[in-house]
């Protein structure tokens, strides 16, 4: 089928681009370009991928765990990529990232790609709305647990001579923040737009389902790291650890409890 | 900044008494933020962990931050100089306030009605705030029957109930509402639900006074698929019947796509006592308060009904943070680079 034979060869793409960023972290060379014309390319496949199967079955990606693994990949990469291309100063930090995306893309390989059925209540706006906002949350923290990574890495003496190219901790530190920052903003829109359509779809905005209830506990735990940042005058290391925590949350809340809840979340009954 | 002056004045109010100042600074700290954002965490999985009600785990935290809040609004200079932060904070203190107003005064509920029945105020079950003010009475609502197509599997596709309506003695008007789209009325939102299922429908001819219509709604189709009966009591009576729809024809195919529709072929059986009867449109049976009187099968639908005033208000304040978090952040980052030594890489 040409939608996963795209599927697989843009997955191609992603592992060999992460593993020669690995690589080059470990060997301390950098074929910089290499690995982002082949995350390019695995974005423009994996796009093409996703558009035939929309075609297909007449809506996007977001039905099967299949479908919301792959459309997560997709963005995360993208978010990603773009920070890849636009901030040299952590390319390393792919090393970091990658592996992740190994998880989730060995995760997606063993997942069915059979179809599943949408729910009535998906017929709206408020879906793309909160879905887009989610999808711009999870991509920020991403890059935010790249830098977090790095500068754990370097705390742990794990690879300091290969890391020591990039911006000291400080600075990374500041960086990460401000994607967590821009994480907390795309995750109250997120909750907001959930919200409404939850109101829509429901009869009510909050009802405290598995999914919402670990949503909010992950907003809390980004607000209380931007606060602790402050109150406590934190040490880069220690932001950095929080930014894993949330992340974990955050990956937690997406892809494990709509897993293991049968809880009205999934909408069809 | 447009709250300076007063917020000023508040802050040196407070410091009149150099205890209390220290008092209130104490308050406004943001070590104390963190804590008790922590503490609201610990008391939301308490909440959503416990078998019981547990509210007061999360009012409890959210009381102490409000007052942390307003402690750091009055004392803290940072939200002088920061009106977006300010706004921001003070959004939250509006989302926390009107969902507690909101909790005061709402109401869900629950009600089904039967095809051609019109809504007399009887909610089959609900929930609502001590302070919400019961307006239902003037609603006037009548379910004019539904559509629902199902795809192979029986999973549900969208809900069409052909729904009329009217406010206290206002012009009554028909409208299509289902899953997304609720009836408002004074208020009140009216949902469909996916319960629904079948109903026969009986009239009670007692021996003194009028001839009573009724209908008997059988446990949600298709959830129930095999438990299609149920006991009721006669009314002004207490007679107890059992009534069973049976009928062999599928009408939801797990095979291919169908629709929810009445079986063309089916049994009513009703039973009261020892005695037990299969009834047809028109036929009766004889008890010893009355006549017993089957009219004809038809559905009913579920609705969810759902009232808070505060949600247009909570959804601008929700905005309302978002956007002056944003332009918070906006300033806060725009006005340096991240890694000054290499400006031109950021
Ligand atoms: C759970 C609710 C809260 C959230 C989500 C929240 C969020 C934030 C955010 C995002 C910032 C900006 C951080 C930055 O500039 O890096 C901030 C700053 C601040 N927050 Fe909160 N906040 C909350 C509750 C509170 C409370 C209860 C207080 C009361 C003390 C408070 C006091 C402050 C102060 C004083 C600042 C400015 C710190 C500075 O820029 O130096 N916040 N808050």
């Amino acid at each position: 089928m040409l939608e996963l034979n795209l599927l697989w060869t843009a997955l191609v793409a992603y592992v060999v681009s992460g593993s020669t960023a690995i690589i080059s972290v470990v060997l301390d060379r950098r074929p910089q370009r290499m690995i982002l014309v082949l995350l390019v390319v695995g974005l423009a496949l994996h796009s093409a991928s996703i558009a035939v199967r929309w075609d297909r079955l007449g809506h996007g990606p977001y039905v099967t765990m299949f479908e919301i693994l792959s459309s997560n990949v997709w963005s995360l990469l993208l978010a990603f990529a773009l920070a890849y291309w636009r901030i040299r100063a952590i390319r390393a930090s792919a090393a970091v990232v990658m592996p992740i995306m190994f998880v989730m893309m060995g995760w997606l390989l063993v997942s069915s790609p059979g179809e599943g059925h949408l729910p009535p209540t998906y017929h709206t706006i408020w879906l793309f709305i909160h879905i887009g906002f989610g999808k711009v949350f999870l991509g920020a923290v991403l890059v935010a647990v790249g830098i977090a990574g790095v500068i754990l890495l370097r705390h742990c003496g794990v690879g300091v001579k290969r890391l020591a190219g990039l911006p000291a901790d400080e600075r990374l530190d500041d960086l990460a923040c401000r994607f967590m920052s821009l994480g907390l903003v795309f995750e109250t829109l997120m909750l907001v737009a959930g919200a409404i359509w939850a109101q829509d779809a429901w009869g009510r905005y909050w009802a405290w389902d598995p999914l919402e209830t670990w949503a909010f506990i992950t907003w809390l735990t980004l607000a209380f790291s931007l606060h602790a940042r402050l109150a406590f005058r934190l040490r880069p290391h220690h932001g950095a650890a929080l930014i894993i925590l949330v992340f974990v949350l955050a990956f937690l809340t997406f892809f494990g409890v709509p897993f293991v809840s049968t809880a009205p979340h999934k909408g069809a009954v | 900044m447009i709250a300076s002056p007063s917020v000023g004045r508040l802050a040196r109010l407070a410091g009149a008494s150099g205890g209390a100042n220290r008092w209130l600074e104490r308050l406004a700290s943001l070590k104390l933020t963190a804590y008790l954002i922590a503490v609201l965490g610990a008391g939301v999985l308490m909440a959503y962990l416990s078998e019981t009600r547990t509210t007061w785990s999360l009012v409890v935290p959210l009381a102490l931050i409000a007052l942390n809040l307003g402690a750091a609004v009055a004392t803290n200079g940072v939200f002088r100089r920061n009106l977006p932060l300010l706004v921001f904070h003070l959004a939250l203190i509006a989302v926390i306030a009107l969902v507690a107003l909101g909790r005061l005064t709402y109401l869900k509920g629950q009600i089904e009605l039967a095809e051609g029945e019109e809504f007399a105020g009887d909610l089959v079950s609900h929930d609502a705030g001590p302070l919400h003010w019961w307006r239902l009475d003037r609603i006037h609502l009548v379910n004019h029957g539904f559509s629902i197509d199902y795809a192979a599997g029986v999973k549900r596709g969208p809900t069409r109930n052909e729904v009329g309506y009217a406010v206290d003695d206002g012009r009554p008007q028909r409208t299509v509402i289902g899953d997304n789209e609720p009836l408002v009325l004074l208020g009140y939102r009216f949902y469909t639900s996916f319960n629904k299922g079948f109903a026969p429908a009986f009239l009670w001819h007692a021996k003194q006074g009028e001839a009573l219509f009724g209908t008997v709604h059988l446990p949600a189709y298709p959830i129930h698929e095999y438990r299609q009966a149920r006991d009721w009591t006669l009314p002004g009576t207490s007679t107890t019947v059992w009534t069973q729809l049976q009928f062999d024809e599928v009408i939801l195919d797990p095979d291919k796509p169908s629709s929810f529709r009445l079986p063309r072929h089916y049994k009513l059986v009703v039973r009261v006592g020892e005695m037990r009867a299969e009834l047809q449109p028109g036929e009766s049976i004889e008890l010893p308060d009355g006549r017993l009187e089957y009219r004809g099968l038809g559905s009913w639908m579920g609705y969810t009904v759902f009232s808070d005033w505060t949600t247009p208000w909570l959804l601008a304040a929700a905005a309302l943070a978002a956007v002056s978090l944003a332009l918070h952040f906006w300033n806060k980052f725009s006005s340096r680079p991240w890694n000054p030594e290499h400006a031109a890489d950021a």
